[in-house]
């Protein structure tokens, strides 16, 4: 006879390793935001109430960081499922050599972060690199791409979206290819066109897919580091800092462990807010088959 | 429409190649070809040629990849199979924490994680790094093995206790073979992550030749230890990205399949 | 005490064994199992007989393949005893009742060919190679499957792996056969071949056999005897014959006969039954009838009439003629009353 406590201990060891890396450091986190513990207090933690707090509320740099962030993410991942969506719709067709496409497609999301980022960063080049050799075949003045405080971000997101798009396009294809064909050959027969289908079929039928992909991209957005380390340090300017590297900086160069612990908390309060959000938002239950049909008509 | 695909995914990367190859004078200004000439395999030199030499990063990648692969494995097999055997709230309670571990950006992680590397001794040591990574990892192992366990016929292991196989035959003989796949595709998965991983290996590390691959490339990034440094960023860029570009087109369907069975059951 | 088939019987099961005649009685005592407050069984008992086959029979849900997990094991019992020979294997683990299932998938081992599915079990309790390969030879020679040893699940017809199944479960010499549902993924003219095969290897000397099954033509032909169930709940175990002369209620009259049987309401909520092949034309008095359709059966037709109490069916030789309106009659002493409550009613004329 089974007894149930049996697989629970069979749970306990994975159970326990995550227990000590996952809910001890968060634990140790929030110590240390009611703590001070830097160079002033010769690297001893020593409480200090909320002192950290406050001084996170008046910290310029912090929220100019917070904004950023947020940008970054929402712009991000808005662009990721848009694209993720069309490159999922393209994969889907049957074709030759949709394997390889597949794989090659992949690529830019296995790779390392760090590796990738270092690639940009030539790519990016002013005025040596090819996409400014570009412009200036098309009698274009050159551009600072990673050195206008103004605009950089916007080429941060562009590296970010080339790498992370595959993720989501992989997550849209698993979707589109759970969508049974004979629903949309039976919207076809009543006339609908391409846009109506997958206004009407596909997307709502994608949307636990899609909320999916939200989540996971937001909460990984949102905590971006390697990418901004390595392409631009955070700048210029600091208009490209993010919340983790402000909180990587407070620890490692600072040495201010517990204000960087009050940055880390605030930016997981930040990511935990977002995507809780997101999945309420989205969390329609995916209509079914036979449901749809009852739309279609 | 494919072509285009094909150029977006693929242009970057071949652009580093590109770079990689040709003289430091020859990608500033191509035209003027300079003494030195155009085709060059000079900045791979200087890599290999450095202390401590690239391959050394590449090396140091794949053990602790393979250790925390191999010990992630045998540590969510039975977690996997043990919750997949709970009913009602507390299996729906766990996958959902388990998600939740999975999405979380483990960057936030960081500082407790090293100060747990200082308080346990465990920084500047290669193999140390399994450890966290086994725990990064392990949510999206289990939740994908959970999946793969779920997929099985329940028959099958019935048969099987009547038989009078008991729980560790039934998982060795039975149960475990018919998983080959999915444990295929959860070991590459696991493998890419801890070969990608980037903050833990940058703090807890920080010996040059004991780095990994992404300190190792970002230090080449921070650097001027080159006189004109984009060649040798550029091979550096290719020989990081060698190795898993092979493994990502050998084993794609598997990586492939492991995510999206993921995200069907998950 | 050979374990060789016994050559004039070719029965699979050991002279020798526990008990008399290699099989023992399987007694079920109040046996019930709920989960969550919702009753799946109800205060079953039941006892069958060694070599005597019995078909639990009844609609989905009734809970005929809950009995069956709980004589393997595979669920708990939340009341009652299971008691086979002098053993109350009620508690023991699946592994060590010595009961073996031919389950509705078949549940071979994919990864594994005919015979390493047959020999795992065996490998794995320590049973000698020798040995092994004696017994696993002889079960593959009974069975017709000797041929096929090499191959994998997925190379086998339904019928074939259906065989394999079977071997699997014999080869243990159980002292408790359970079939749930064996035939439902082979097709009937399959089903009708292989029953008398199934009925030779199973029924006879052994052990008792339980064979679950919604299809009752597959009960009647496979079963000595059947127990109906409904809700959880035994309505009537008995001989086909018996539960189709004598059902102790509604339901049973119901569930067994094809066509069913025809129901026509009387004052005071109670009903009259009336099996189709009961009914006949009328040379004087009877029920006003109007014909409405014709059905050829071969050897019979069906006839579907309109009357005033009610449609009727009546079952005649298909070479019979009949008017569009006509007068139905049938023998007092085929009548079957049933009350308000579904009971059977005694002595209603």
């Amino acid at each position: 006879m089974k007894r149930p406590w049996a697989s629970l201990l069979l749970m306990l060891p994975a159970l326990a390793l995550l227990a000590v890396v996952f809910l001890w450091p968060l634990l140790q986190v929030g110590l240390l935001s009611g703590q001070a513990s830097s160079v002033l207090t010769g690297l001893e933690p020593v409480a200090n109430g909320g002192a950290n707090w406050q001084r996170l509320l008046r910290d310029s740099r912090f929220w100019d960081d917070a904004r950023f962030t947020l940008r970054f993410a929402l712009v991000s991942v808005g662009l990721e499922l848009i694209l993720g969506l069309a490159i999922a719709l393209l994969l889907h067709r049957p074709a030759r050599g949709r394997g390889l496409l597949r794989a090659v497609t992949l690529l830019p999301w296995a790779l390392p972060g760090t590796v990738l980022a270092l690639g940009w960063r030539w790519i990016y080049n002013d005025p040596y690199g090819p996409l400014n050799a570009l412009l200036q075949a098309l009698r274009l003045p050159a551009h600072g791409f990673l050195t206008s405080p103004a605009s950089t971000w916007l080429f941060v997101v562009l590296a970010d979206v080339w790498k992370c798009t595959p993720f989501v396009a992989l997550l849209l294809l698993a979707g589109l290819q759970s969508i049974p064909a004979e629903l949309e050959e039976s919207l076809r027969l009543e006339g609908a066109g391409r846009i109506q289908i997958l206004w009407r079929l596909t997307l709502p039928l994608l949307t636990p897919w899609i909320t999916l992909a939200l989540v996971f991209r937001m909460a990984q957005a949102l905590g971006v580091f390697d990418l901004v380390q390595v392409l631009t340090r955070g700048g210029p300017a600091g208009s490209t800092e993010s919340l983790a590297l402000y909180a990587y900086l407070q620890a490692m160069r600072f040495l201010d462990f517990g204000y960087s612990a009050t940055v880390v908390l605030a930016t997981f309060m930040l990511v935990a807010l977002l995507t809780l959000l997101g999945w309420l938002l989205l969390r329609r239950p995916a209509p079914t088959p036979a449901g749809t049909r009852e739309l279609a008509r | 429409m494919r072509a285009l695909l094909l150029l977006w995914s693929l242009a970057p990367l071949l652009w580093q190649l590109y770079s990689s190859l040709v003289t430091p004078e020859a990608l500033v200004d191509p035209q003027a070809v300079a003494a030195g000439g155009f085709w060059t395999l000079s900045n791979y030199r200087q890599l290999l040629e450095a202390d401590p030499p690239f391959w050394r990063h590449l090396f140091n990648s794949t053990v602790v990849g393979a250790v925390s692969t191999a010990l992630t494995l045998a540590l969510a097999i039975p977690c996997a199979y043990g919750l997949q055997q709970q009913r009602g709230s507390l299996r729906f309670a766990t996958v959902l924490a388990l998600l939740a571990a999975a999405i979380f950006p483990t960057v936030l992680l960081f500082l407790p994680l090293l100060q747990l590397a200082r308080s346990l001794g465990l920084g500047n040591q290669l193999l140390a790094l399994s450890l966290p990574y086994i725990a990064l990892n392990l949510p999206l192992a289990v939740l994908l093995l959970r999946a793969a366990f779920a997929d099985l016929p329940a028959d099958l292991e019935d048969a099987a206790r009547l038989e009078g196989l008991h729980q560790t035959a039934r998982l060795r003989h039975v149960l475990l073979p018919l998983l080959a796949p999915a444990l295929g595709s959860t070991a590459i998965l696991v493998f890419l992550f801890s070969w990608n991983e980037y903050p833990v290996a940058l703090t807890w590390i920080s010996r040059l030749e004991l780095l990994t691959l992404p300190p190792a490339i970002a230090r080449i990034a921070g650097s001027s230890l080159f006189t004109v440094p984009y060649g040798a960023f550029a091979a550096a860029t290719v020989l990081g990205s060698l190795p898993l570009l092979l493994a990502v087109l050998v084993f794609q369907r598997s990586i492939v399949n492991g995510l999206t069975q993921g995200a069907v059951k998950g | 005490m050979s374990t060789m088939p016994s050559a004039t019987t070719g029965q699979p099961f050991p002279a020798s064994g526990p008990a008399q005649a290699g099989g023992e009685e399987l007694r079920l005592l109040g046996i019930g199992r709920r989960v969550a407050e919702r009753p799946l069984l109800q205060e079953l008992t039941l006892t069958v007989a060694p070599g005597e086959c019995l078909a639990l029979l009844g609609p989905s849900g009734c809970g005929k393949t809950t009995t069956l997990r709980l004589l393997a094991g595979l669920d708990p019992v939340s009341q009652g005893r299971i008691l086979l020979g002098n053993d109350d294997i009620t508690e023991q683990p699946p592994g060590s009742r010595r009961v073996a299932m031919v389950f509705q998938s078949y549940a071979l081992y994919p990864h594994l060919s005919v015979l390493g599915n047959l020999e795992l079990g065996l490998r794995l309790r320590g049973v000698p190679a020798r040995e092994r390969e004696q017994r696993i030879g002889a079960t593959l020679e009974l069975l017709q499957l000797s041929e096929l040893r090499q191959r994998r699940p997925a190379q086998l017809s339904g019928g074939q792996r259906q065989r394999v199944a079977l071997a699997r479960a014999l080869l243990r010499q159980p002292r408790l056969v359970l079939l749930d549902e064996p035939m439902s993924n082979l097709d009937a003219q399959l089903r009708e071949e292989l029953r008398p095969e199934l009925r030779r290897l199973l029924c006879g000397n052994g052990p008792p056999v339980l064979y679950v099954t919604h299809d009752q033509q597959e009960a009647i032909g496979m079963a000595d005897r059947l127990a109906i169930l409904q809700n959880g709940r035994l309505q009537q175990v008995g001989t086909a014959r018996e539960l189709y002369e004598r059902p102790v209620n509604r339901f049973v009259a119901c569930f067994l006969g094809r066509p069913a049987i025809n129901l026509l309401p009387q004052e005071g909520g109670r009903q009259l039954a009336l099996r189709p092949e009961h009914l006949r034309p009328s040379q004087g008095e009877g029920l006003a009838a109007r014909l409405l359709r014709r059905e050829w059966w071969g050897a019979q037709q069906l006839c579907w009439l309109e009357t005033s109490r009610g449609p009727l069916r009546m079952l005649l030789p298909s070479g019979q003629q009949l008017p569009d309106s006509l007068q139905v009659c049938w023998e007092r002493r085929d009548e079957l009353w049933f009350g308000a409550d579904g009971e059977r009613l005694e002595g209603v004329w």
